[in-house]
């Protein structure tokens, strides 16, 4: 979790992303950014990020993408 | 049927107390018919277009269906995975199937003479143009429809199994001229919902049909006539008379684009139905990407989740991802591909709007600055901080509103002129020969409006730009008035009801949508 966190923070510098639990309904984070996410997660967490994991449910808290990470390893 | 005639306001006052006297099973019929009487209106012939989409699209629905039932009932065994992967090539088959249909149909349509005429300059030959009348409101109801089979694809959707109902969905009137583009699950459980009359929604919807008019009537009318005497005489003005030109374009384009989708939305809400935003105060934006999130919202939400990511996450993009990390330092290696992509959705909005080298180019032009924007962020960010300018300083956030309002300005140069090189030539002019006495030489008068016009226009704009400056700050104009003394309310919706009774008709015959065209 410490690592997605960094790895967040890297992407959008000036959030709080341990916090922060409507990243996407708050419109905190937008697109580009959420491809910029993706791509970072893919790499440092070997998993595989589809379109139809472009969800706001997966996106909105560090939480939620954590558990999206998990079920995709 | 123009929304801004008689005839609509009879047929729309005539089916609301229809639609709330019918029993409420009935309710979607009548909208279909009505969409169906709507439609036939502008043209009994082109009607074909819209029932060959709505076939397909709801075949290839009812066919995807099925097919995402069969992978949820495989069962468990060593074959499911290699099962799992031939349905999900039928389903990719069944969508591109649909795509091809109409996305070709469209292509017939709307770019088929033009790519004729470019080809034929290049190879030198004469190629046939159709001439094929364009259908109504084609690119909005080909565009929405799709997004349906994409959600069906993807399983966030389930199937519409009642034609008439999904041809209910394509073709509901009040959005088939411009939009918005609706979704699916947004909109179509309301149209099939069973309604009762809702006094506050009737008169929410009242309002936000004369707020339209007063946009279209008083203001883009007027504008129209400045711009459409400016661009068809280009040659004759110099560079300040040219600029007030386009300036008049770009509030004419916004207020009636955007007056019409207040009509749209204010029908369907006298009908119970809320419908998306497609505008949210463009003027405001404090960049172009920024601009683009508050004009024709439904169009940049359906390239962002259609267009936009499944191609900044294909194979070949997140190869080309990987490959620039790897090779550019810096924040431009990391979204390299991104950039790219946006570059393609901008290019692609370009096109949208038209078959010409203009939105072609207009395109270019709103992704080369995008994508500069995003590669060059680091660095303005660096300036900002040595000039101790924050993203809350209010002189900043001017400064960036007015550099947006500049470059959408400039954009407008190259849409409204006839020929690309024409709107380049005037842009050029505007710079080159400038001649501001011009603007106060009475020239202004002779552009096809009179004084009187001209304070119509200027007042009207003042009182639009004040309502949504105080929208932009939180303020709920509509809750606002509500909450008023019955004095004030009723003071509210005469003044604008005496404007538009005594402002409009005279020399002016209201125009069609602009956004129709597309």
């Amino acid at each position: 979790m410490e690592k997605l966190i960094q790895i967040l923070t890297e992407c959008c510098p000036g959030i709080d992303f341990a916090n922060e639990t409507a990243l996407i309904d708050d419109g905190l984070i937008e697109s580009l950014d959420i491809v910029t996410i993706v791509s970072e997660l893919m790499d440092a967490f070997g998993v595989d990020i589809t379109v139809d994991d472009l969800t706001p449910e997966n996106f909105n808290s560090a939480e939620s993408m954590w558990d999206m990470i998990q079920r995709l390893k | 049927m123009s929304f801004t005639s008689v005839t609509y306001i009879v047929f729309l006052v005539a089916l609301t107390v229809l639609y709330y006297v019918i029993p409420k099973r009935c309710q979607w019929m009548l909208l279909l018919a009505a969409s169906y009487v709507f439609y036939c209106c502008g043209g009994v012939k082109t009607v074909v277009y819209l029932l060959f989409t709505t076939l397909t699209v709801y075949a290839a629905g009812l066919l995807l269906g099925r097919l995402n039932a069969q992978r949820r009932s495989l069962p468990d065994g060593a074959d499911k995975a290699r099962l799992q992967e031939a349905i999900k090539r039928r389903k990719k088959a069944v969508v591109a199937a649909a795509c091809l249909l109409n996305f070709g149909m469209l292509y017939t349509l709307k770019y088929w003479d033009f790519t004729a005429q470019l080809l034929g300059r290049a190879l030198n030959r004469s190629l046939p143009s159709l001439g094929l009348l364009m259908p109504l409101g084609v690119s909005f109801f080909v565009f929405q429809s799709i997004g349906y089979v994409i959600d069906v694809y993807r399983g966030k959707q389930e199937p519409q199994r009642n034609v008439a109902k999904f041809a209910l969905f394509t073709s509901f009137f009040p959005q088939i001229i411009q939009g918005p583009i609706s979704r699916y699950n947004q909109l179509a459980p309301q149209l099939y919902a069973e309604r009762t009359l809702d006094y506050d929604k009737l008169r929410d919807g009242i309002q936000l049909i004369l707020w339209g008019f007063f946009k279209k009537l008083l203001i883009a009318e007027r504008a129209g006539v400045v711009a459409n005497t400016v661009f068809d005489n280009a040659g004759q003005y110099p560079g300040s008379i040219l600029a007030a030109g386009t300036l008049a374009y770009c509030i004419q384009l916004y207020c009636d684009f955007s007056g019409g989708i207040d009509i749209t939305r204010g029908t369907a809400q006298m009908l119970g139905i809320e419908m998306t935003e497609n505008f949210r105060r463009p003027l405001f934006a404090r960049s172009l990407t920024d601009f683009w999130r508050r004009w024709h919202i439904t169009l940049g939400g359906w390239m962002r989740d259609y267009v936009f990511y499944p191609l900044s996450l294909s194979k070949p993009f997140a190869r080309l991802g990987r490959w620039s990390r790897g090779h550019i330092k810096g924040k431009a290696g990391k979204i390299l591909a991104t950039s790219l992509a946006t570059f393609i959705v901008y290019l692609l909005i370009g096109i949208w709007h038209g078959s010409s080298l203009k939105y072609i180019f207009f395109g270019f032009y709103n992704g080369i600055i995008i994508t500069v924007s995003l590669l060059m962020e680091a660095r303005f960010v660096g300036w900002r901080s040595r000039l101790h300018m924050t993203d809350d300083s209010r002189g900043w956030n001017l400064v960036r509103i007015a550099r947006t309002c500049v470059i959408v300005f400039i954009g407008r140069y190259i849409t409204r002129a006839p020929r690309l090189l024409t709107g380049l030539g005037m842009l050029w002019r505007t710079v080159t020969d400038f001649q501001p006495s011009a603007l106060v030489s009475g020239s202004l008068l002779g552009l096809g409006i009179g004084v009187m016009d001209y304070v119509i226009v200027i007042c009207a704009v003042l009182v639009l730009v004040l309502v949504e400056y105080a929208q932009e700050r939180g303020v709920h104009i509509r809750q606002w008035l509500a909450e008023r003394p019955a004095g004030v309310q009723f003071i509210a919706a005469l003044v604008p009801l005496l404007l538009l009774l005594f402002c409009t008709g005279g020399d002016y015959v209201p125009a069609q949508f602009i956004y129709a065209q597309f």
